[in-house]
């Protein structure tokens, strides 16, 4: 696979570009491809997507957009181009599996493929911003899950009190987090779960500075390093990818792609869905990512469904899963708040296409979080039980797609629900939602069960 | 805008200017703008039927998912181009002056995709904008606006890290003394109006869409 040296290389010496030239070079390239491979929505709706051959013709159109377009590096404007070869060579020796943590906590995370019938590996939680006060607790309480098999860190705005502001302070507060953290799954009887640095700036001192095998992040952790939107990348975030490439940590990668953005609309979006983690292998070595589709509205919370997106999303991790050993894993991103049954509904829609799509499970949270605003452990163990439950069961591509058609039909009047904080909601000393969110969980399992999922109520 | 009073002939060219530039169809555009000015419309009725309501209805289509962020970006420099051709005929002095806004993700900030659909859209609702990009320090955002006789500072944090440089550029205004002579408006993923009103901003956006109509509220 080409070099993070040679990566580095070409952020410096190659094509400068403006930026605006590029996103809208990147709109008109893909528009091409959609024609060229002919990425048509079907005229009939769907949840998950059955066409083989669409899948193929997907593929080729990532590859050749990726081979098209090359990388951005907003750090110096300059395009990093690569060749098909380049791109076909990082494809094939990525690896499928990657194994996380020490001791009894040790996992393999690995790649899955569609309608596989292994269980899904599991984050539950955190990519949320919580307050310092409740850090320990949380993370505990997430690392208690016993399908967890790595655990991510979170942002916050204050340490010992005190607004951060700056780099200094961003690099003390980055070390607090993975103390947190290391303390959280040590409460939980789990000291060698793998942890996940969440970068709370993306500065190249706040990346690296919590590299500590004995109090902060080990070689058997990992570390969050996010391609941006529009397959564009800055200098900090590879110069810590070059680091932990050596020092051994895994990395991920969110490489979803956002329709209405300059993708364009879904059609684009599965191009671009494909290339992105693709792009973030080769660019930060990111073998495991949150892949797929969203679409801007369901993002900032507009709408709960838009017709397609999920489909436009299968697409995409079929296309991963059958053609690249890219490990897919579905962000679970309600539009509707924590403690609410909307939430647990939305989530359950999510964790149902995850196993049928060949995609393993993320850090579910409300999609427009804030400060203890995003999530609590039911909404991962809501979503571990309902993968389960698809799999156990033995749903199909068509199964689940009718499965999914009748639970958007009683999402279809609803609007986002607000929700609450997690104190409001959830009982973090005894690891239990409240009675009321108890009683919502109980009844969205019913009306599940009545949807035809086996599942105990 | 009311256009009835106006003779049909002049009312058929500027819905044809409008219907061009919600469609981003430049060369239809630009030659009925000509043809606008060869007619002697008054150039202000055009702006403000056929710009400002383009504006409005391409603003809509993305709303409902029609058009995405490059027709918001396509549409604003049609909309610059044809509003240069009618603005020819303005005298001097006497052409409106659109709200500037300056724009960008504050320091330490890199995540843009928020950012650029608020100034694309902006850009789309009238305003003119200035986009300063991502990691923009709150002195950068403060000289570009006192060069640029900026209203308004429009200021984007994704991050709970880089949330703290909202506050400083609301700070670093009053301690220059010049708070009043720009509106601030911020918003991003973990920002919300509470927020904004503890720092003391004029307005919050809690996406693209609610930062324009914010931004039309504040200078309403």
């Amino acid at each position: 696979m080409i070099t993070l040296f040679e990566i580095a290389e070409r952020t410096q010496a190659g094509e400068k570009v403006e930026e605006k030239k590029w996103d809208m070079e990147f709109f008109k390239t893909i528009t091409a491809l959609i024609e060229k491979y002919e990425i048509k929505i079907p005229e009939t709706h769907c949840f998950i997507n059955r066409d083989n051959d669409l899948v193929e013709r997907a593929f080729e159109a990532g590859v050749e957009f990726l081979e098209r377009m090359g990388i951005y590096c907003i750090t110096t404007r300059r395009r990093i181009k690569l060749t098909r070869e380049e791109i076909i060579t990082a494809i094939k020796e990525a690896p499928t599996e990657i194994l996380m943590g020490e001791g009894r906590d040790q996992r393999v995370w690995r790649q899955r493929k569609i309608e596989e019938k292994e269980k899904l590996n599991v984050c539950p939680g955190h990519h949320s911003p919580f307050t310092e006060d409740l850090a320990g607790l949380v993370v505990s309480n997430f690392a208690q899950i016993p399908r967890t098999d790595f655990i991510e860190g979170f942002n916050f705005s204050k340490v010992d009190g005190r607004e951060i502001m700056g780099p200094p302070m961003e690099v003390y507060a980055s070390r607090r987090q993975v103390a947190w953290m290391r303390e959280g799954v040590r409460k939980a009887g789990r000291p060698g779960l793998a942890i996940v640095y969440y970068p709370i700036n993306t500065r190249a001192e706040d990346l690296i500075g919590v590299m500590d095998p004995d109090h902060g992040l080990r070689r058997t952790d990992g570390i969050l390093l996010s391609l941006l939107p529009d397959l564009k990348m800055e200098q900090d975030m590879l110069s810590a990818a070059i680091v932990y490439d050596e020092y051994g940590s895994f990395k991920i990668s969110g490489s979803f792609a956002i329709a209405g953005g300059f993708c364009g609309g879904l059609d684009g979006a599965i191009i671009e869905g494909i290339a992105k983690p693709i792009a973030a292998m080769i660019a930060y070595r990111d073998y495991i990512n949150y892949t797929g589709v969203e679409h801007v509205h369901m993002l900032n919370a507009r709408q709960i469904l838009l017709p397609w997106v999920n489909w436009a999303r299968s697409v995409v991790n079929q296309a991963l899963n059958r053609f690249t050993h890219t490990i897919c894993m579905r962000w679970v991103i309600p539009t509707s708040g924590p403690g609410t049954a909307l939430n647990l509904l939305e989530s359950a829609m999510q964790a149902i296409e995850a196993p049928i799509n060949g995609m393993n499970l993320y850090a579910p949270r409300q999609c427009r979080t804030t400060t203890n605003h995003g999530q609590t452990p039911l909404e991962a163990e809501w979503m571990i039980e309902v993968s389960d439950a698809i799999i156990e069961q033995g749903f199909n591509r068509q199964g689940a797609d009718d499965l999914l058609s009748k639970i958007a039909k009683r999402l279809e009047n609803e609007k986002p629900a607000e929700g609450y904080d997690i104190n409001a909601c959830y009982d973090l000393i005894h690891h239990r939602p409240l009675p009321d969110y108890q009683k919502a969980y109980l009844s969205v399992k019913k009306e599940l069960a009545g949807m035809g999922l086996a599942i105990d109520i | 805008m009311e256009i009835s009073k106006l003779p049909q002939e002049q009312q058929d060219l500027l819905k044809s200017l409008k219907k061009a530039i919600v469609a981003i169809d430049e060369d239809t555009a630009k030659k009925v703008a000509q043809d606008i000015v060869g007619n002697d419309i008054d150039p202000k009725i055009a702006i403000k039927y056929a710009i400002a309501g383009g504006a409005i209805a391409v603003g809509d289509k993305f709303d409902t998912g029609e058009y995405f962020l490059p027709h918001l970006v396509m549409a604003g420099d049609l909309m610059d181009e044809v509003g240069k051709i009618l603005e020819k005929n303005i005298p001097a002095g006497q052409l409106e002056k659109k709200r500037l806004v300056v724009i960008g993700a504050v320091q330490g900030d890199m995540h843009s995709v928020g950012k650029n659909l608020v100034s694309t859209m902006l850009r789309s609702g009238g305003f003119e904008v200035h986009d300063m990009g991502v990691d923009v320090s709150s002195m950068a955002f403060i000289d570009r606006a006192k060069e640029l006789n900026a209203d308004m500072i429009a200021l984007s944090s994704l991050l709970t890290t880089t949330m703290p440089y909202l506050k400083e550029v609301v700070e670093d205004l009053k301690a220059m003394g010049i708070r009043e002579n720009f509106k601030i408006m911020i918003g991003g993923g973990p920002v919300t109006r509470d927020y904004a009103e503890e720092i003391g901003a004029d307005g919050y956006g809690k996406d693209a869409i609610e930062a324009v109509d914010e931004a039309k509220k504040i200078f309403s």
